[in-house]
């Protein structure tokens, strides 16, 4: 160290206070002026920080894993209770299920019941929520090469999602149940009452032209209907809940938001064709021309 | 003006001291900006403490009044510079800008040192909570300043009353921690 008197040292250290208050205004001005230079210094500190601050919020999460596993514990037994509880009672329905299914196997031996053909599947990833002319559709990536026909049903994990309407060789495109063009015959599951389930782009399709003595009950599930042919019957959709007093709505099961994977199921409803019979009136087909059988059955210029 | 330096007349026991007792020395020196630097880099964690951008200040302006009111030479000046610069570094504020007001607190604290420690501590606490205001709003009117509009004075006020609401419970703690450095100090 430089031998200095004790005047100097002490003049020295007086002006390190006024000196540094200077620098530091210095910096401000400096760090103003060349933003960018900050910002590196910045990340330059950060980066060597980066370790230490990982150590410590890692530190955080495991001590606030121990005090959530501590929690549990505590009611380890409460929820043990519960979950033997509940195991009794499934058990039961187990058996109830078996006993169930044996007897209505029975039952369909005893009436030679015809086997419904299962329907064949595949699977595919949704992988955009497409435009187009739709405000709600999805593209999934699996198309013509890989069986899949317009008209098609595409179910999601627990419920009907839509139905394919465009299909090309790698990819279909998909009409959700909540789009404005979706309209579909279904069934009020408790009353067997049908109604018609239409689309307003909206989370919540609502349920329109259902009968006035049996209105949907709040909470009932609604189901396909196969009135037009289009769908099997009893496909699960959702549930009816009432938004306002008059307007039902169903709460479809599949989460129509966040679609991720799609079942499409050709339930081969096109290739059931109804025996002829007299009176019976065919349904439209779009390869088909509707041909009317009233004009044989009603007398001239009586209809219109 | 503390004197970070040891004064004249300490200069030849300094020179028989043994290399521990000088190494016991510089820890007892540095310690009270370690724990500063420490309290910094706790803080810029990303640990969700509530309240913890507001917190940060409040303890490092407390620190630094502390010390440079009752022991200066644990807080040196290049200290509080170098702490205020880190603390702009690591958090978000204009690059300078807590270097400037720590340092303001620190020649406040250090000017008025002897007619602070003559006082009461409740008289103390409420000088102090002056200077804790009065920083949380140098702060702010520089942040305003820089980012050209006027912010939201709202985390600048809760920054002052947790920098006044702290100061005893730090000060009960650096306190306790000065009886014991003086008490290893004389056996």
């Amino acid at each position: 160290m430089v031998p200095v008197s004790i005047q100097v040292r002490q003049a020295l250290s007086k002006l390190v206070l006024p000196v540094l208050l200077l620098m530091s205004v210095g910096i401000i001005i400096a760090g103003q002026a060349d933003r960018p230079l900050a910002d590196k210094a910045r990340m330059r500190v950060a980066d060597v920080l980066a370790p230490l601050w990982s150590l410590l919020s890692r530190t955080q999460t495991d001590s606030e894993r121990l005090v959530h596993g501590l929690k549990e514990a505590r009611n380890l037994a409460e929820e043990n209770h519960r979950l033997s509880a509940e195991n009794a009672n499934l058990r039961r329905w187990y058996e109830v299920a078996v006993s169930l299914a044996r007897e209505n196997d029975t039952l369909k031996t005893e009436l030679h019941w015809v086997p419904e053909p299962t329907p064949a599947f595949v699977t595919g990833r949704v992988v955009a929520d497409s435009g187009g002319i739709y405000a709600r559709a999805v593209l999934l990536v699996a198309g013509t090469s890989s069986g899949v026909q317009t008209g098609n049903i595409a179910l999601a994990a627990n419920g009907l999602a839509g139905r394919v309407t465009e299909v090309g060789t790698h990819a279909a495109r998909i009409l959700l149940i909540n789009d404005i063009a979706s309209r579909l015959p279904v069934e009020l599951e408790s009353s067997h009452a049908a109604a018609i389930m239409v689309g307003d782009n909206s989370p919540l399709p609502r349920l329109l032209y259902y009968s006035q003595d049996t209105r949907p009950i709040e909470g009932e599930r609604v189901v396909t209907s196969d009135q037009a042919g289009a769908f099997p019957s009893g496909i699960p959709i959702g549930n009816v809940h009432y938004l306002h007093p008059g307007q039902p709505v169903v709460q479809p099961f599949a989460r129509l938001d966040r679609l991720t994977m799609l079942r499409v199921f050709d339930f081969g409803q096109s290739e059931i064709e109804p025996p002829e019979a007299p009176g019976h009136v065919p349904l439209t087909r779009p390869h088909r021309a509707l041909t009317l059988p009233f004009k044989t059955l009603l007398g001239p210029g009586q209809e219109g | 003006m503390p004197d970070p330096h040891p004064p004249r007349w300490e200069h030849d026991t300094e020179t028989q001291l043994t290399s521990r007792q000088r190494l016991d020395r510089t820890a007892r020196h540095l310690l009270p900006s370690v724990f500063t630097a420490l309290v910094i880099i706790f803080f810029s964690a990303p640990v969700n403490i509530p309240g913890s951008a507001e917190l940060l200040p409040a303890i490092v302006i407390n620190t630094v009044f502390f010390w440079s009111v009752w022991r200066p030479s644990g807080m040196p000046s290049l200290a509080v510079f170098l702490l205020g610069l880190f603390m702009d570094l690591v958090g978000f504020t204009p690059l300078g800008v807590s270097a400037f007001i720590l340092l303001l607190v620190h020649g406040i604290g250090g000017y008025a040192r002897f007619g602070l420690m003559r006082m009461n501590f409740l008289v103390v606490w409420c000088l102090f909570g002056l200077v804790g205001a009065a920083a949380a709003a140098l702060q702010w009117a520089l942040a305003c300043l820089f980012r050209l509009h006027l912010l939201d004075p709202a985390p600048a006020f809760f920054e002052a009353l947790l920098c006044i609401g702290v100061y005893p419970l730090l000060s009960a703690t650096f306190s306790w921690f000065l009886h014991i450095l003086d008490e290893k100090d004389t056996p």
